[in-house]
């Protein structure tokens, strides 16, 4: 069957190209980052790649089921079992250099906060740096830049690392995520970050309860009208799990629903457990909002 | 006098960017494309375009093909074809951008016509679906008449009932009907003048009225010489893709 790249429709609000690694990216596409850890506690998989081996399988699995980029994490976010920098850099450096030998093409990030790490991961070939706490070290921005990488730029709440939110209270969280996160996004251009390299996540559940969270989710057009790409991470998180009283084991529709809404919201990475069903999602709202063309009509047309 | 005919189905998916991001029948297409150059080799002065419709009319070639009825406004259509239509609208007819769109079996002629890059005048035709067989013949013949060394492409396809997925379902009685229809358009032209327009209405069948128009303007000239280039009915209607040849205007 013959395939006709006709019509694209690029309604193009703002038309920006967002630059990963060797890769470019028009701003209604959408990004599948599929989470790879190389943890033994993490709170989803709870270990289940924490070896290299199993972890490569995942990263085998995830390009076969459309990823665009991996996120490849060696300290699970919640507290736990302390893991010092070269614990961290043990965990994460050899295998981004496997991953990058096995796809050369795929935009390889890394969830860290530390610039230790991320100057050791980029050397490895690293394409993105996740600092999902929020600018916790300032010297992270400086190691993105320094290296040519991508950054995310997390709202956090001010937290510290790998802690809990405990009574925070915001008056108006979804301002609160802007200012702080468009703030870290200049700071690193400033720096020296392609400015078509930066990326913002409000940091769903980071330094936040549900309520702030679903705010956030229901006004995230307002960060996407910053011009800003923004990341979401909302994959099976206590907010869905809140919000439908439900486990971790159980919060996977709930997640495709928040990937649904923030995507016709202007969302474009989405960094999810499920990248099949999440690329499936993603593909159906693209098509309803007419960035993207139906695969193949049949219906009425013989 | 005709120096060639050609017969084509119009499903809109012969329409550019309808189906998506895949096109369901390259191979239908490439049959039809064919056809038309061969309509080309044989030097035509002018090329008469006719096709079922609700009403019977003459159209401008530069009237806008419509794609936009078949996707709520999405798929633009494709730009209107440089010099053959944008040149060669009837003098007089009605001008583009009122509202007016071609009906769907002279569109997809005119897009078919562009695709394959045909460089002459052409002249468009509609035939009322209901119109009884010898109105049909009435206007092959008058057509026929019309020009000196014409070419005839006519828009129409068989039953649509061929199949439970079919779009009018399941009727049994359409595989006896689309067989007269392709020994009619295989050169029987008693069979292609038989065909009952009833039973072709509920059927589905889209082309008669056009056939028989063909079957007319064939009458009293020289037999033709049928070339079947496509036949098959893959989303349960039925498609031919036939060339007639004149061996007395070809042998000029």
């Amino acid at each position: 069957v013959s395939r006709r790249r006709s019509l694209p429709e690029r309604a193009g609000e703002r038309g920006v190209t967002l630059k990963l690694g060797r890769r470019s990216f028009a701003d209604t596409d959408r990004l599948v980052m599929a989470i790879v850890n190389r943890t033994p506690d993490s709170f989803f998989d709870r270990g289940a790649t924490y070896a290299a081996d199993a972890a490569m399988e995942r990263v085998h699995q995830v390009v076969a089921e459309g990823a665009d980029l991996v996120d490849i994490g060696g300290v699970k976010a919640a507290p736990g079992d302390e893991v010092d920098v070269a614990e961290e850099l043990r965990r994460t450096v050899p295998f981004v250099a496997e991953v990058r030998a096995a796809y050369p093409d795929l935009v390889i990030s890394v969830d860290t906060w530390r610039h230790e790490v991320a100057a050791a991961v980029c050397d490895a070939g690293a394409d993105v740096l996740n600092d999902a706490w929020g600018g916790y070290d300032e010297r992270l921005a400086e190691v993105a830049a320094s290296h040519g990488a991508a950054l995310v730029c997390t709202h956090a709440g001010g937290v510290t690392p790998r802690t809990r939110p405990h009574r925070i209270g915001y008056g108006d969280v979804v301002a609160d995520v802007i200012a702080v996160t468009t703030a870290l996004a200049e700071r690193a251009v400033s720096l020296g970050v392609s400015r078509d390299s930066v990326l913002i996540d409000p940091g769903h559940d980071f330094g936040k309860n549900t309520w702030h969270s679903l705010e956030l989710t229901r006004r995230l057009g307002e960060l996407a009208a910053t011009g800003w790409p923004v990341l979401v991470s909302t994959s099976n998180k206590d907010f869905v799990g809140e919000s439908l009283d439900l486990p971790v084991t159980e919060r996977h529709n709930g997640t495709l629903a928040t990937v649904a809404v923030c995507s016709w919201l202007g969302a474009q990475v989405y960094r999810v457990h499920a990248v099949r069903e999440s690329r499936q999602v993603l593909d159906m709202v693209s098509t309803i909002r007419g960035h993207r063309i139906p695969a193949r009509l049949q219906r009425g047309m013989a | 006098v005709l120096t060639g005919a050609l017969v084509c189905p119009h499903p809109p998916l012969l329409l550019p960017g309808l189906t998506g991001a895949t096109d369901l029948a390259p191979d239908l297409r490439a049959a039809c494309l064919d056809g038309i150059r061969a309509l080309a080799a044989a030097r035509p002065d002018l090329l008469i375009v006719v096709g079922g419709a609700e009403q019977a009319g003459t159209w401008d070639a530069g009237l806008p093909r419509g794609a936009a009825r078949f996707s709520a406004g999405r798929v633009p259509d494709r730009p209107a074809g440089g010099a053959s239509a944008a040149g060669t609208g009837k003098a007089g007819g009605p001008v583009p951008g009122e509202g007016r769109v071609l009906p769907l079996s002279l569109a997809v002629g005119q897009e078919l016509l562009d695709e394959a890059g045909w460089p002459g005048p052409r002249q468009l035709h509609s035939v009322a679906a209901d119109t009884p067989p010898a109105g049909c013949f009435a206007l092959g013949e008058r057509l026929a008449r019309s020009a000196d060394r014409a070419a005839l492409l006519v828009l129409g396809d068989g039953s649509a009932r061929r199949g439970l997925k079919a779009p009018g379902y399941l009727d049994d009685r359409a595989f006896g009907y689309d067989e007269r229809a392709r020994r009619g358009l295989a050169g029987d032209l008693a069979a292609l003048r038989s065909l009952d327009p009833e039973l072709g209405r509920d059927l589905l069948a889209a082309g008669r009225a056009a056939w028989q128009v063909l079957a007319g303007a064939a009458a009293g000239g020289p037999p033709p010489h049928p070339v079947v280039r496509y036949e098959g009915d893959p989303f349960g209607v039925y498609y031919l893709v036939v060339s007639w040849e004149f061996r007395a205007a070809t042998a000029h």
